[in-house]
């Protein structure tokens, strides 16, 4: 791969990705706790920083067909969480463009 | 001066008057530039007047008088005299009113004072027109009768004649300095002090020309440089103009094909073992230097038939070489490794003639000054220091946030230092009058890079957006440029072509992009490389070669697609590979 364009975050409470440690999110960004992925409790993000969009694919999750990107960390290419690209029910409109960290995945920095 | 614009009307007036002068005076009259056969030929006067229309042309904005009147004025700058005084005859409509005619003889013969009747006769309705005028006839003839020696009547032409018409008093005062000091005391260092003797009497006929309404007095060569306005208008707005060679032709509106801009691959260079991340071309354009993920710098050297091979291979760096600068003249190299140490190589010889080091940091951006006697490096502290060639700190400029990503560079007048800092700005140093400017986006900056005259930056952004900023003076926001990919990795953007009218970026798609800078239309991505285009350049020597590196560890260099096929004996250049059969070319997209 060429040469990564890392961003760096602003703010007290940064998550870092757990295997290269360079910046993902803020804490600043979160809009939801109460999310599951596959390896535990997952965030709700409205941004994210340092990640490289896969392919679009429908998934059946727990709140029904959406379709989603995973999206993995552009420095080490591990697998963080994914994107809502589509929601097909009203309730889960909201969600779209936004993003899904595991908290597996990533250590806390400022707190 | 408050010119007397577009009126018809009078003109239209003084036209008729013309008639009438034309047909009454059976002796010739004076027209500029009059054929003393001319007399003879008076018969024709009684032809019709052709085309009474007003308007001209199909757009209906061309008035026919006008139309005329700068045609017979070309025909007399041509020297058709002949043509031009039948024009006139048979148009009915005259070049000059026969008033100004007499004023410009008055003035070439050096009849002042009947020049300065003349001048009030004409009728301009501007007062301060005619003051001016008469200022600088009189000033003419100031100078004239002092050339003469006759300071007497130059002292009672200043005192009586120029003063009273109370208008440039400060040009009046410095005039009057020429009484006191001969021409022999002329002071070379002050500028303003024109003690010159009397101009040409032509030079006074063009300055008045200058400040009487257009109308009244049409400007020199005005249909002249009506033509070239077209022109120029017609190749600026030519998306594809890259060469000079194409010379203009008044039969057919210029455009040039997109045959002008390079796209198709001349030479795929294999030199380095890893991705390749960097690219400049020497400014005289004969080599080129490529620095990659493999720890080394190579520099190529462009021959004669535009092929590139190897001159040096330039290794110490012990991590990536992620930027380098070529020194002013060219002779020298400055590389600067990823948060590593600075070298500095002789180009020609290949040879490390300096380590920089800065203990405890590294350093993440290096650039010249153009006296080639110092450099500016960008310091992962954050700072930018300026050290001289020998490692000594001259200077260091610490708080600036310059990020680890980043470029510098140093403008050409030596005054100037631009580097990115706090990820979304770029700081515009002076280095002596330690005034900064920023220029701000709300996207983080990847980078940059600098126009050769300096007057403008193109930003590469995070959102995939390249913007050209004008930096001279109040930096603005002047183009954006679109369609190319950047998700993850820093691409590189630059100018080039023919006085630097295109645009080209590398992309995540393995395409080089290229736009007219000038509309912002995508004229070309071109396909062939098989990894991300880090980075491009255009050679500054030939509008017609462009080079970028790829992460598939190669360089292209691209060219037009007509190039005749050149004579290439048995590759002896190994690391090039030359693709010598036109339809091996894959279809390239044209949008």
């Amino acid at each position: 791969m060429g040469r990564l364009y890392i961003q760096n975050l602003a703010g007290e409470k940064i998550f870092k990705c757990k295997f290269c440690k360079v910046d993902s999110a803020s804490h600043n960004d979160i809009i939801s706790k109460d999310f599951r992925g596959r390896f535990g409790r997952a965030y709700l993000f409205r941004n994210v920083v340092n990640i490289s969009l896969g392919p679009s694919e429908d998934r059946h999750l727990t709140s029904g067909l959406h379709t989603v990107n995973d999206i993995y960390c552009s420095s080490c290419q591990q697998i963080m969480g994914w994107r809502y690209e589509k929601a097909y029910e009203e309730s889960e409109k909201y969600k779209e463009g936004l993003y899904i960290l595991e908290k597996e995945r990533m250590l806390k920095d400022g707190w | 001066m408050g010119g007397v614009e577009d009126e018809t009307e009078p003109s239209r007036k003084r036209i008729r008057l013309s008639h009438e002068v034309l047909r009454d005076l059976a002796n010739g009259l004076s027209i500029v530039g009059s054929n003393p056969d001319f007399s003879g030929d008076l018969m024709a006067r009684s032809l019709p007047i052709k085309g009474d229309e007003e308007i001209v042309g199909s757009k209906g904005v061309i008035k026919r008088v006008e139309f005329v009147r700068i045609i017979t004025q070309a025909l007399y700058s041509l020297g058709y005299e002949n043509s031009g005084a039948r024009l006139q005859e048979e148009s009915g409509v005259s070049l000059q009113s026969s008033v100004v005619n007499l004023l410009i003889q008055q003035v070439l013969n050096g009849k002042w004072n009947e020049s300065l009747a003349t001048l009030k006769s004409i009728g301009l309705l501007d007062e301060s027109i005619i003051k001016s005028a008469s200022f600088l006839i009189l000033e003419q003839k100031y100078f004239e009768l002092l050339d003469d020696d006759k300071v007497m009547d130059a002292l009672k032409t200043l005192r009586m004649e120029i003063t009273p018409l109370s208008i440039n008093n400060a040009r009046v005062r410095e005039i009057s300095w020429s009484i006191l000091f001969p021409v022999k005391f002329v002071h070379v260092d002050s500028s303003n002090f024109s003690t010159t003797r009397a101009k040409s009497r032509a030079k006074l006929l063009a300055e008045l020309q200058k400040l009487l309404p257009p109308h009244v007095m049409i400007p020199d060569r005005r249909l002249e440089h009506l033509v070239e306005q077209a022109l120029i208008l017609q190749r600026d707005t030519c998306m594809f103009h890259n060469s000079e060679d194409n010379v203009m032709s008044l039969y057919k509106d210029h455009q040039c094909g997109r045959d002008q801009i390079p796209s198709r691959t001349l030479q795929v260079l294999e030199a380095h073992n890893d991705e390749v991340w960097f690219l400049q071309f020497s400014h005289d354009g004969k080599c080129l230097a490529s620095a990659s993920n493999d720890r080394t710098t190579i520099i190529w050297e462009v021959d004669s038939h535009g092929d590139l091979s190897v001159k040096h291979k330039l290794s110490g760096h012990q991590k990536p070489v992620s930027s380098m600068s070529w020194s002013p003249d060219d002779s020298q190299i400055l590389t600067c490794g990823v948060e590593e140490n600075v070298r500095r190589w002789d180009a020609s010889s290949g040879e490390c003639l300096h380590v920089y080091e800065k203990a405890g940091y590294g350093f993440v951006s290096c650039a010249w000054f153009p006296d080639g006697k110092s450099m500016c490096l960008g310091v992962n502290d954050k700072s930018i220091c300026m050290w001289d060639l020998e490692g000594k700190e001259l200077q260091c400029w610490k708080g600036q946030r310059i990020l680890k990503i980043s470029d510098l560079q140093v403008m050409n007048d030596g005054k100037q230092i631009i580097s990115t800092c706090r990820e979304s700005s770029i700081l515009l140093l002076d280095v002596e009058a330690k005034v900064e400017r920023l220029i701000e986006e709300d996207q983080a900056i990847t980078s940059f890079s600098l126009s050769r005259d300096n007057r403008f930056l193109l930003v590469n952004l995070l959102n995939q957006e390249i913007h050209l900023w004008n930096i001279e003076g109040e930096v603005k926001l002047v183009a954006k440029y679109k369609g190319h990919k950047r998700t993850c990795f820093l691409i590189r953007s630059c100018f080039g072509g023919l006085e630097e009218a295109f645009i080209a970026s590398g992309s995540e798609d393995s395409q080089v992009y290229i736009w007219h800078r000038g509309s912002g239309e995508l004229i070309q991505a071109l396909p062939g490389h098989s990894g991300v285009v880090n980075c491009v350049a255009w050679n500054p020597a030939n509008s017609h070669m462009l080079a970028s590196a790829s992460d598939d560890h190669t360089i292209r260099i691209w060219g037009l697609n007509d190039l005749k096929m050149k004579h290439k004996g048995p590759a002896n250049h190994c690391n090039g590979v030359h693709y010598c059969n036109r339809k091996t070319d894959r279809g390239e997209t044209w949008l």
